[in-house]
């Protein structure tokens, strides 16, 4: 119908039905809310009520037949123009209600009726039905009260009293239990009782052929087998004792509650709000878990958890011992789901609710870890998205996982915004708005929760969108936001990211499915901002231990103020603070210096001004609103001219004082430290793998955001430690404090000989040293080189205890290990990388340490210092340095092989062997993919492009004189993010020189770009261009030393030639 | 062990065998000073968080007390060495004379390192030191102070402990403290005024004005700030200071030749001394590369960042018009650059003589513990001024009656103070 159309009587009118319809419903309510009112009066007061509420009230009247009993308005005649609902209890129909016209009235929706008129006489139905089951429990219950009070009578035998009872009360439930009753005995090999079931048998078949369409003869069928009842029970009495009777007898009255729900999660044609339904059924009988027999609890456990989480068995496995059925109740509720909904809730929302469960009924840890919140949350199920995507007909979404990568980043952009401005199903809508009318007053973090979400080792955290709302403005805005937020949400499934990862892993084909989770932001309005006090992530193992006294199962916390995502994800330029629950003395950063350098800075949250997600300045903020904000004297000291120490609450004025972020009031003083370590504890025992949680607080509860087995990204999973490595091939072996790791193709190794460190006389030297590993970083292949030298590198107290470096000077290596030889009898102490750990850990630069002459410890010295050192070719500024720093072309000392790096922290062992490369390798292990061409080639390509450019450039017009290719380019080892190295042979002009890089730096910006489309790497610029003059070349200084050089030199590529 | 290796403490011997070569002592003090009087080296066991005992080595190495109570820092260090230790209490002996303060030199230290210890395991190891050392140190034999590691938190904890072996209240006994529990006030400004101090005494012995000589600072860290104050409030004006920047891992100077206002950089500092860029360009400075300080056109350089700054490299670029170079750093100079401002005659005030407010400070700090009465900022800032004007006074009257370079006087002042109390005392 098109409203415009439509006259504005009707609409009138229509406005008139409605009212009409909800005063009738409200009249319907209130009547059979009355506690007293018996059956009878109410079916008598409806027939007077209803007509009321329909278009015609002058010409209507109802009919109510309850049972066998008919109430009706005196004097009427049934007509044809009727409408009618039946009245069910328990699923089985008891009445009905019909509604008449007494003459033909106008044609509308259903006859003469209006669709309205439908729902409501449906709704009446519903809630009559309701009203009658109430009223039967109430008396059964008055019953149970009854024969409770009669079995305190002896003469009489308890089991019996009970069967008298139902034979009054239920008769059905009285034949379901005595056929278990017949069933028991049988199994319990007594003949009579086999004889009987045969009639038994008999009997219920013959019945079931008419049991759906006449009643009347189901009712003497009843009444029949019920003397077989009898003959059941007496068969037991005389062969079972009476205890047993009764337990059996209530344990199957019990089990037959929840007989509606068994069938509802076991049959997989129902839907989500069918298993609702039941649920909500199951849980009006308030029947309790422990009531039924164990194995139907659990069998009801594992059904619910399958239908609503997910078929993953071991995920089931767990959760059917911590997940109980009344669980589910307040998660029905809380679900949105497409009508026929089959869909899944996802693994976010699976982890979470396992964790808080398992949290809540932590037994021995009770102490500390009651009062960990959840905070209230929504669920959109999976299938949201299909119809979703059915109703805006966007199914050709479905197959583009299959088209180029390059084409899918392309498009992405667009698809998102056609997923925004796409619709939502009303069902859907109706249910957002329910959501947001609960979520009132809070921000809400909308994420992601796919089924392969945090599954089978396949992380994908972050690959995912989650958004934040300020949820903010009338009800319609709000409303808008929260769907452009889904869609938005929606869209990022069919990224050019996550289907690249999938491919990579294999998961292509399988059907991906998402869930929403809609969640509000834990945390408390501070000036125009709302953000949490504090936030993190915490892991069960810690991957990044800073000190030898830290065992791996010691856990990590990741703490920052604010929004958790600057925890969650490794921010190059701002740290969290680290801290071990299992030693939470032994901080990272002890002297006032460390603790200001590596103190968080920025604090992420949402302006609810601007409503924006935002990152501000955390000094700022405490300054500006340090009083509102809540517990800050745990989060924050104080620095002055006498260090750093924890604020004295009383007359404290954030606005007057430095203030660093340390957390040292929260970790020292709150049990916080010790909730987190008792909290990772148990999950890591009742999940039986390392988890890794999120958390928030608002300053007075702790909130649990998430959990899931500790996932690693790609580089940090445990490496398989080869066994059958030949000596020759091995470059280290160390076994002590290992994390986990893989570096592969390694081209070139940086050794510091400790000997020859300890040696050197003059100070001068000494920094040379560091000085050099400086230049060595700039100049080496990125990430493709490590570095190995004596003690503790970036030492700043004593120069001889390892290199003087700053962490600029090291921060392209891929792995810094410190070698811990042994002088006289001592061992020196390492650093752990102490003095720019947090920068490793953010960068992902590896830590390694080496104790050569410990057992099962190698570092072969031999390779090392005999394998040629091209420092003198490198940098021949420091060629003085040849017997201390060895630099070793992997690649050209040992025939085309290149350093492998593996690391297992399971195992505490760690290896560096040469093999080939793995990128040149055909079929690697880990990097099977969909998308073949693209993956592997990244070296190809860039040599292809260098190619291009050399044969695109005009010699004589920037006066070049040779181009050439080295690094990573020209190893075949070039990753994803590689830079392409280019040196160019140009004759010292500045002009032509200008012209050059400008003609380069297009080039280099397309490149660029193009490599984002291929990989969704982004760099700023492609090519590393180094121009050499011709007193370089002549002289072979700086990166002209490259060209022709012994080792790894660089590779001419063809110039253009000169026209005509 | 490699006999080529470096080692602090021959470097502090070779270094008094020249002095006393220069004032030709005789063989007996040579013997005593050359090294340390009394050496302590014991074992500290402590009881970690997890139950088990492990047990630490610490040190104490008092060199000479012939004229007053040891002072000295205690550094906690995983490689600590007694010879370092040596070394370090020697410094310290000549810090204290070269000033003119009633103090011997002694230095301690425990191996360990704090980044694998727990605060609790931390107080046991001070608390352990003092237990072991109760009886060698105190109020008027030996005062530890803060060092590599430590911090006045740490202080707190040793002054506790020997408070409570001694059953009473001793805060002469160590320094370093907080202000309000016996700390003193003024310490923060202390070693950056004593320099300018030193400073205009230099000027005023060279006939030169404050207000008409410029000055280029290198740094901007704690005594860097409050030397650029107080020149200015002498009338002089600084027209570059320099600091390392984090985020860009190198140094630069920042310059206004209209003369840097301390208060308006510190207001863009963060707690490092590193200074905003972009803001300190719209206040008006310049930004130059790190090492620019070194050739400005001014009268007056003040080294007060780190070591080894005025190198072999950049010494020849010092401009022409300098006259005065007050090293606020602690060897701020190598020694090949050392011999070319020595050579192009420029007055240089030795670093241990120009920043030696932070040492006098703390020996006020012990004086106002000992008698338990503690004096406003004013008049620790005030005392402060008489001690460094008069140590310096002493070592340039000597350097112009003996010819002798600023920094070889102010060593041989030093160690003809202590070798003259000890021959006082009829040790020698």
């Amino acid at each position: 119908m098109n409203p415009t159309n439509q006259p504005v009587n009707s609409i009138i009118e229509q406005l008139q039905e409605r009212a009409k319809e909800l005063h009738t419903l409200y009249k319907v309510h209130e009547l059979i809310n009355q506690q007293d009112t018996s059956i009878d009066e109410v079916c008598r007061t409806l027939t007077e009520v209803l007509p009321g509420g329909w278009q015609y009230p002058s010409v209507c009247w109802a009919k109510i037949t309850m049972d066998n009993t008919v109430y009706q308005p005196p004097l009427v005649t049934e007509t044809p123009w009727v409408l009618r609902a039946d009245v069910v209890v328990q699923g089985e129909k008891v009445g009905s209600i019909d509604v008449f016209y007494t003459r033909q009235m106008p044609r509308a929706d259903e006859g003469p009726f209006l669709k309205e008129e439908r729902k409501l006489i449906d709704t009446i139905a519903e809630r009559l039905g309701h009203f009658l089951m109430q009223r039967r429990l109430q008396t059964t219950l008055r019953g149970w009260q009854s024969a409770i009070e009669n079995l305190a009578s002896p003469e009489k035998r308890e089991w019996w009293v009970i069967i008298e009872f139902l034979r009054k009360t239920d008769q059905h439930l009285l034949l379901r239990i005595s056929r278990r009753m017949l069933n028991y005995l049988c199994w319990n090999g007594i003949d009579e009782a086999q004889q009987l079931l045969h009639r038994f048998a008999a009997d219920f078949t013959q019945q079931a052929e008419g049991f759906e369409d006449n009643i009347p003869l189901r009712r003497t069928s009843i009444e029949d087998l019920l003397a077989l009842t009898e003959d059941a029970f007496r068969i037991a009495a005389t062969h079972l004792s009476e205890g047993e009777i009764v337990s059996c007898i209530q344990k199957w009255i019990r089990d037959d509650k929840s007989g509606f729900l068994v069938e509802a999660v076991e049959n997989q044609c129902t839907s989500l709000t069918d298993i609702g339904q039941a649920l909500e059924r199951y849980h009006q009988l308030a029947v309790q878990d422990e009531e039924l027999s164990r194995s139907v609890q659990i069998g009801l456990r594992v059904s619910l958890a399958r239908r609503f989480f997910t078929e993953d068995l071991e995920f089931i496995n767990i959760a059917k011992n911590y997940i109980e059925i009344r669980d589910f109740y307040e998660l029905v509720n809380h679900i949105i789901s497409p009508p026929a909904s089959h869909g899944k809730l996802g693994g976010k929302s699976a982890g979470m609710l396992l964790a808080s469960q398992i949290i809540r009924k932590c037994g021995e840890y009770s102490d500390l870890l009651a009062g960990i919140k959840v905070p209230k949350t929504w669920y959109i199920a999976s299938d949201g998205l299909m119809s979703f995507v059915e109703y805006n007909q966007l199914e050709d979404v479905y197959t583009r996982k299959y088209l180029e990568i390059e084409q899918i980043r392309r498009e992405y952009p667009h698809i998102v915004q056609v997923f925004k401005n796409s619709r939502f199903a009303p069902e859907i809508m109706k249910g957002l708005s329910l959501a947001l009318d609960d979520l009132e007053g809070k921000p809400l973090i909308v994420r992601s929760s796919s089924l392969l979400e945090d599954r089978m080792g396949a992380a994908f955290s972050g690959k995912y969108k989650s958004l934040f709302l300020p949820n903010i403005g009338t009800k319609g805005e709000r409303l808008s936001a929260l769907m452009d937020a889904i869609a938005e949400v929606y869209a990022s499934l069919f990224g050019p990211d996550p289907i690249d990862y999938r491919a990579e892993r294999n998961l292509l084909d399988l059907h991906e499915e998402m869930g929403i989770m809609i969640q509000e932001v834990v945390g408390s309005r501070v000036g125009p901002y709302f953000l949490p006090s504090y936030a993190g992530v915490a892991f069960s193992n810690n991957e990044f231990r800073w000190s030898p006294r830290i065992k791996r199962e010691d856990g990590l916390v990741r703490l920052v103020p604010g929004l958790g995502t600057r925890a969650v994800d490794r921010i190059g330029d701002d740290y969290p603070i680290l801290v071990a629950p299992g030693q939470p003395g032994l901080r990272v950063n002890v002297t006032p210096e460390e603790m200001l350098r590596y103190a968080p800075r920025k604090i992420d949250l949402i302006n609810l001004e601007t409503q924006r997600f935002e990152t501000v300045d955390a000094a700022q903020l405490f300054r500006e609103h340090g009083r509102e904000y809540p517990a800050l004297d745990q989060i924050a000291s104080v620095y002055d001219s006498e260090g750093i120490h924890r604020p004295v609450s009383f007359g404290w004025d954030p606005a007057e004082s430095h203030t660093v972020v340390t957390f040292d009031g929260l970790t020292t003083s709150t049990p916080f430290m010790a909730r987190m370590r008792a909290m990772l504890k148990l999950l890591r025992e009742r999940i039986g793998s390392p988890v890794d949680i999120e958390f928030a607080s608002d300053g007075r509860d702790l909130y649990l955001l998430q959990c899931r087995p500790q996932s690693f990204s790609r580089d940090a999973l445990p490496s398989a430690i080869p066994r059958d490595l030949p000596l020759d091939r091995v470059l280290f072996a160390a076994n002590k404090y290992v994390s986990n790791g893989r570096v592969p193709d390694v081209t070139h190794v940086v050794y510091v000989d400790p000997e020859q460190y300890d040696g050197l006389e003059s100070l001068d030297d000494l920094k040379d040293v560091g000085r050099a590993v400086g230049r060595l970083n700039k100049l080496l292949p990125k990430h493709q080189f490590i570095l190995m030298g004596p003690g503790r590198w970036g030492s700043r107290g004593d120069i001889k205890l390892g290199v003087s470096v700053t962490y600029s000077d090291i921060n392209n290596t891929s792995v810094l290990m410190e070698i811990a030889a042994k002088k006289g009898n001592y061992v020196p102490d390492l650093s752990f990388g102490t003095h720019f750990f947090q920068d490793l850990v953010e960068a992902g630069i590896r830590y390694l340490p080496l104790f050569p002459g410990d057992a099962g410890q190698i570092c072969n010295d031999v390779f090392l210092r005999r394998a040629p050192n091209i420092l003198g070719e490198l940098l021949p500024e420091y060629a003085h340095l040849s017997e201390v720093v060895h630099v070793i072309d992997v690649t050209q000392t040992t025939d085309g092989l290149v350093l492998h790096v593996l690391m297992n922290a399971e195992l505490d062992e760690a290896v560096g062997f040469f093999a080939p490369a793995t990128l040149a390798q055909s079929g690697t292990p880990e990097r099977k993919t969909g998308i073949p061409q693209i993956t592997e080639d990244h070296w190809r390509w860039r040599l292809r492009m260098a190619e291009h450019i050399a044969a695109e450039v005009d010699p004589a017009r920037f006066g070049i004189k040779g181009m050439y290719v080295f690094g990573s380019t020209k190893n075949a080892t070039a990753g994803p993010g590689s830079d392409i190295d280019l040196i160019v042979h140009q004759e010292a002009n500045d002009d032509s020189r200008r012209a050059l890089e400008g003609w380069l730096e297009g080039w280099s910006l397309c490149l660029s770009e193009m490599n984002y489309l291929r990989t969704g790497y982004r760099t700023e610029g492609l090519l590393d261009v180094k121009i050499v003059t011709d007193e370089d070349f002549k002289n072979h200084s700086s990166f002209a030393s490259k060209i022709g050089a012994i080792t790894d030199p660089a590779r001419a590529l063809p110039l253009r030639r000169p026209a005509g | 062990m490699n006999k080529k290796a470096f080692n602090p403490f021959e470097m502090a011997q070779t270094q008094f065998d020249k002095v006393a070569d220069v004032i030709n002592l005789d063989a007996a003090t040579r013997d005593l000073l050359r090294n340390p009087m009394r050496e302590f080296s014991f074992a500290i066991p402590v009881s970690m968080d997890d139950g088990v005992v492990k047990v630490f080595r610490g040190f104490r190495v008092q060199h000479n007390d012939a004229r007053g109570p040891a002072k000295g820092g205690i550094r906690f260090h995983p490689n600590e060495t007694l010879d370092t230790v040596r070394a370090l209490a020697t410094w310290m002996t000549w810090k204290c004379a070269v000033v003119d303060i009633p103090l011997g030199g002694g230095k301690g230290g425990v191996i360990c390192d704090p980044h694998n210890l727990s605060q609790r395991e931390q107080q046991a190891i001070c608390r352990g030191w003092v237990r072991q050392m109760a009886k060698n140190i105190g109020p008027v034999i030996d005062v530890p102070a803060p060092d590599v590691m430590t911090n006045p938190q740490h202080m707190l904890w040793m002054l506790d402990e020997f408070e409570a072996i001694h059953g009473g209240r001793y805060p002469g006994f160590i320094t370093g403290k907080p202000v309000g529990m016996g700390g003193s006030l003024g310490r923060t400004e202390a070693t950056g005024y004593g320099l300018i101090f030193t400073v205009r005494e230099a000027l005023r012995e060279m006939g030169l004005k404050p207000a008409d000589c410029t000055a280029s600072v290198q740094g901007f860290g704690n005594v860097s700030q409050y030397a650029v104050r107080l020149y200015r409030q002498l009338g002089g004006k600084v027209i570059c200071v320099s600091c390392w920047d984090q985020g860009d891992q190198i140094s630069y100077t920042f310059r206004k030749k209209s003369g840097v206002d301390p208060d308006e950089l510190m207001g863009i500092t963060d707690h490092f001394g590193g200074i905003d860029k972009g803001k300190a360009k719209t206040l008006g400075y310049e930004i130059l590369p790190g090492d620019a300080w070194i050739e400005q056109e001014v009268e007056v350089l003040l080294p007060a960042a780190i070591e080894n700054q005025v190198t072999g490299e950049n010494v020849n670029k010092i401009h022409g018009k300098v006259k005065l170079i007050g090293e606020g750093a602690n060897g701020p100079t190598t020694p090949e650059a050392d011999k070319v401002i020595h050579e192009r005659g420029i007055f240089v005030i030795p670093d241990f003589l120009a920043n030696a407010g932070g040492v006098t400070c703390s020996y006020f700090e012990q004086v106002q513990g000992n008698m338990n009465y503690y004096w406003e900022r004013d008049e620790v800032l005030g005392k402060l001024d008489t001690k460094m004007t008069s140590a310096f006074h002493a070592v340039s009257d000597l350097a112009r009656k003996q010819k002798l370079y600023m920094r070889d006087a102010a060593y041989v002042i030093a160690v003809n103070r202590v070798a003259k109390a000890c021959k006082d005392r009829g040790w020698v």
